[in-house]
């Protein structure tokens, strides 16, 4: 007999009387009543930010892609490799489809990249693996950035959940790997100090866009 | 017992030993127990979601063999394989035999308890593969010789004059720098060169989801994802019971995962595998490894809901002045105290008497197992199995009839006060053990039953 | 109303001033009490050691004693919570017994109901909650769950003149006694006490109040030892009026 199937008896066997399954929440308990055009997502943009900043990111609320590349220029002026996995900023990267092996991506000082959503709850956005050119690179460069529109935002994992299953049936969110990221990587596992920076990028900047905004004041 | 045969109440004590080391200790991990707090406090529906995925994991192990089977057929469909494991050996040996079919002696681990309870370094290390362990935390104790002594925090027990010794002694960071920020940077540049140069990459799994066959891995540093975007055979090992039925059942268990764990809303990285990097092959091994056995446990079976975020341990005032070490187990505090009975009745009965009963796991346990409850019930077990050492049997035996005879109780106690009173020093000795730090309660003239009898004569009871 | 009157085996031998205090003041909210003179113990000590399979004798005991009452009343939340959750016998009568037992604090707030207090006690007082009380028979809300505030002890005790409860940094951490606990892991025991009592001693706190002697006389142990002269009291000793 298989270990599959000596388990599977066993299991089958023990198991207790059938328990139903809750009602799962759809979630936006944390969202005001009002109707849900872009004041409301507004509303959500700005607890995403409070909640990113407050775990080490930086947000930049841009109009274009001109704002992006002059704020990334600023904000890492000494990158070297950059690779870019937006075709709108093809001249502040490298750009392309893909590489063959991850681990030449292991000098890439900056990757931009876009991502589908953030989620207003804890600052994370959901990017999937056709975002990423290759799965290693979000993980392998040093720094970060994530480009998403504003009103690209939900209000919590309930929500996340059910845009991600909207994403999959439209085509463009199925994925083979996906990944919510929350600020730059980081660690407390000596006495408790955060550190930023443990084994994947050393920071994460996040670019909202939305083309309504005004320039003047930002950055 | 450990392999020096000495219990929890023996190494708690070794640990009790540096009462400033006790405190240091004892305060880090209530610091984290009210991040916990703060953190679900910001979640208006804390204690709803609670309830939610305690009954999402009771359905779980009522449907396990159904689930594990529709999880089985979807992750092949996505070109997973899936290997099945009775027990700690034979998952051992499906990771060594899945190396050596790729001619590899080098391996990166991110953080896997369930590893760790089936022995998987040592066993590798003894067949000439060379294991990496990934999490910063994990790192230091692999470096230090030592087991980790809290499933999220492994190195919560080291302070970082020591781990700067450690760094030093194996990585060549500068002697006397105890810098965090210095230290994990060092281990960055020296875990990199790991990533890069191993093919062959293995992680826990934090969920796997029948309905879709993906799984999902929570890191904050980000280990799981440089180990397994780089290499080129990632497997993934989990306990039967780490399913949940529906992907967006993921939103429950996310939300209370690390919120409980470490007082963060979520981790930096929870990374969601479906299906392998084209050329990568990916493996699941499904572990069983006594759990089966404790599904058909009806007192104790709702162990296993556990999502391994150690709340329990970070709110236990026992863990906390003892350390995990005192626990000798994979899995320690409150909720090791549960599990590990069941591997092992002998080795681990004297667990779940290290505590109180004092209930605060059973509440901050994000799907609601009654821990301290399960506690009480494994001391039965373990009586009536015969792991009770011989005298505590004798001493019981001797209680219990006094306490059935009233006047054999009455004569005790006079005699037992009169004892006290007037040769204190028969009692207040090195033999007991009370005595040792606290005085003994001052012994009265009358018991209250002979006040009572004095003075209310007329209020006789009518029987 | 009749109430039988439990006094646990420790109180009766080493504390008789509680279980008085506890009869005189369930006789000043008009109760008729009795006190079973052949009880001894409700038989935690034996469960909670892992020999809950020896308690019958202590059960039938109790039952043989406590039967006849309308209410069953102890100072000690622990006992309470003990028979409530495995008091077991042949018949009815077990059952009986479990849906009339009280711990004294929730007897007077939940049945007497009481709204006033003729007792003074014009010292810094610290509220220790006792675990099971407080976790277990729902005396006041615990700091692991997200759900309003609440604390009976602690609203009886504002009643009282002039007393000042100060506030703890861990308001409802365990004291560490658990029964056997106390000398089978005597230095965590130990430690989980002396730490108590620093909280307290931090604070201010001139008396330790709890409505559990057992947690009490774990404390006191340690700050005899400590040659502190802060000192120990029951809840019902200050809410009768003992100074």
């Amino acid at each position: 007999m298989s270990s599959k199937d000596k388990i599977l008896g066993i299991v089958k066997n023990n198991q207790p009387p059938l328990s139903e399954l809750p009602e799962v929440p759809a979630g936006g308990a944390s969202r005001g009543a009002g109707d849900p055009s872009s004041g409301e997502n507004a509303d959500l943009s700005a607890a995403f930010t409070t909640m990113l900043e407050g775990i080490g990111g930086q947000v930049f609320l841009v109009s274009g892609y001109d704002r992006i590349a002059a704020i990334l220029r600023e904000q890492h002026p000494d990158a070297g490799r950059i690779v870019s996995g937006c075709p709108e900023l093809a001249s502040f990267g490298e750009i392309s489809a893909h590489y063959d092996d991850p681990h030449t991506l292991e000098n890439v000082d900056l990757a931009v990249l876009h991502a589908h959503f953030g989620v207003a709850e804890n600052g994370a956005c959901w990017i999937t693996e056709d975002q990423m050119i290759e799965r290693a690179l979000p993980f392998i460069t040093q720094h970060l950035a994530l480009v998403l529109r504003r009103d690209a935002m939900v209000a919590d994992m309930h929500e996340a959940y059910t845009q991600i299953a909207k994403l999959e049936e439209t085509g463009a969110g199925e994925y083979g790997f996906g990944t919510f990221i929350a600020g730059p990587s980081k660690t407390a596992d000596i006495e408790q100090s955060l550190v930023l920076g443990a084994h994947g990028p050393r920071s994460l900047i996040v670019f909202l866009l939305d083309e309504g905004v005004s320039d003047a004041g930002f950055y | 017992m450990n392999a020096n045969n000495k219990d929890h109440a023996a190494l708690a004590d070794e640990f009790n030993k540096d009462e400033p080391r006790v405190d240091w200790h004892d305060e880090t991990l209530w610091w984290v127990r009210q991040k916990r707090d703060r953190a679900a406090a910001q979640v208006a529906d804390w204690e709803v979601l609670r309830d939610t995925a305690s009954r999402i994991k009771d359905n779980v192990l009522s449907r396990l063999s159904e689930y594990l089977q529709h999880f089985e057929a979807a992750a092949t469909a996505n070109g997973i394989v899936i290997h099945w494991a009775a027990d700690a050996a034979e998952h051992n040996e499906i990771i060594l035999s899945l190396l050596r079919q790729h001619g590899v002696d080098q391996m990166v681990k991110s953080k896997s308890m369930l590893t760790e309870e089936c022995g998987l370094n040592e066993f590798l290390e003894e067949k000439g593969v060379g294991v990496v362990d990934t999490d910063l935390g994990e790192r230091v104790v692999q470096l230090a010789g030592e087991p980790p002594s809290h499933i999220v925090l492994p190195c919560i027990h080291k302070k970082k004059e020591e781990i700067g010794e450690i760094f030093h002694e194996h990585l060549g960071t500068p002697a006397g720098n105890a810098d965090p920020q210095f230290l994990t940077h060092a281990a960055r540049l020296h875990l990199r060169e790991k990533f890069l140069t191993r093919r062959v990459a293995l992680t826990g799994i934090n969920f796997a989801v029948a309905e879709t066959g993906e799984f999902v891995v929570c890191t904050n540093e980000g280990n799981a994802d440089m180990g397994a975007h780089l290499a080129d055979v990632h497997i993934a090992c989990m306990g039967i019971e780490k399913l949940i039925p529906q992907r967006r059942h993921l939103g429950v268990f996310l939300r209370l995962l690390t919120r409980s764990a470490t007082g963060q809303p979520i981790t930096t990285y929870s990374s969601h595998f479906k299906r392998p990097r084209p050329g990568q092959e990916m493996h699941i091994v499904l572990v069983d490894n006594g759990r089966s056995t404790h599904l058909g446990r009806k007192d104790f079976r709702s162990s296993l809901k556990c999502i391994r975020c150690a709340a329990c341990f970070n709110t236990c005032p026992v863990y906390r002045r003892s350390g995990g070490h005192s626990y000798h187990t994979a899995v320690a505090g409150p909720i090791g105290s549960i599990l590990s009975p069941n591997l092992d009745m002998k080795k681990y009965a004297d667990l779940p008497f290290a505590s109180t009963l004092c209930g605060s796991c059973s509440n901050v346990c994000p799907v609601k197992i009654d821990i301290h409850e399960q506690l009480y019930k494994w001391r039965q077990v373990i009586v009536q199995e015969g792991y009770a050492p011989a005298g505590k049997r004798a001493a019981m035996r001797a209680m219990n009839w006094v306490l059935s005879h009233p006047a054999a109780y009455h004569t005790a106690g006079k005699t037992g006060r009169w004892v006290m009173a007037h040769v204190p020093f028969t009692v207040n000795n090195g033999l007991n053990v009370w005595y040792k730090q606290r005085e003994m309660p001052a012994a009265p003239k009358q018991s209250f039953g002979e006040w009572y009898k004095k003075n209310r004569r007329d209020h006789e009871q009518q029987r | 109303m009749r109430v039988g009157l439990f006094i646990p085996c420790y109180v009766d031998q080493f504390y008789p001033q509680v279980g008085i205090a506890t009869l005189r003041l369930l006789e000043k909210f008009g109760c008729e009490v009795v006190y079973p003179p052949g009880q001894t113990c409700c038989g935690q000590p034996m469960a909670n050691s892992g020999f809950g399979h020896l308690t019958q004798g202590c059960n039938d005991l109790f039952i043989k004693n406590f039967s006849s009452f309308d209410y069953i009343v102890a100072p000690s939340g622990s006992c309470v919570l003990h028979i409530k959750e495995h008091l077991h016998g042949a018949d009815d009568a077990a059952a009986a017994i479990r849906s009339k037992i009280y711990e004294l604090v929730e007897f007077l707030t939940d049945v007497l109901q009481v709204q006033q207090i003729d007792a003074e006690f014009p010292h810094k007082v610290g509220l220790h909650q006792s675990c099971h009380g407080q976790r277990g028979l729902k005396l006041a809300q615990m700091s692991e769950l997200m759900a309003p505030p609440f604390s009976k002890p602690e609203r009886l005790l504002k009643l009282v003149k002039g007393i000042e409860l100060v506030e703890l940094d861990r308001k409802d951490e365990c004291c560490g006694f658990g029964g056997t606990f106390c000398v089978a892991e005597e230095a965590v025991s130990v430690k989980m006490g002396k730490d108590r009592v620093a909280d307290h001693l931090r604070h201010g706190a001139e008396y330790i109040t709890a409505a559990d002697m057992s947690c009490l006389m774990h404390l006191e142990g340690i700050l005899r030892r400590q040659k502190s002269p802060v000192q120990v009291r029951h809840i019902a000793e200050i809410l009768n009026g003992r100074s």
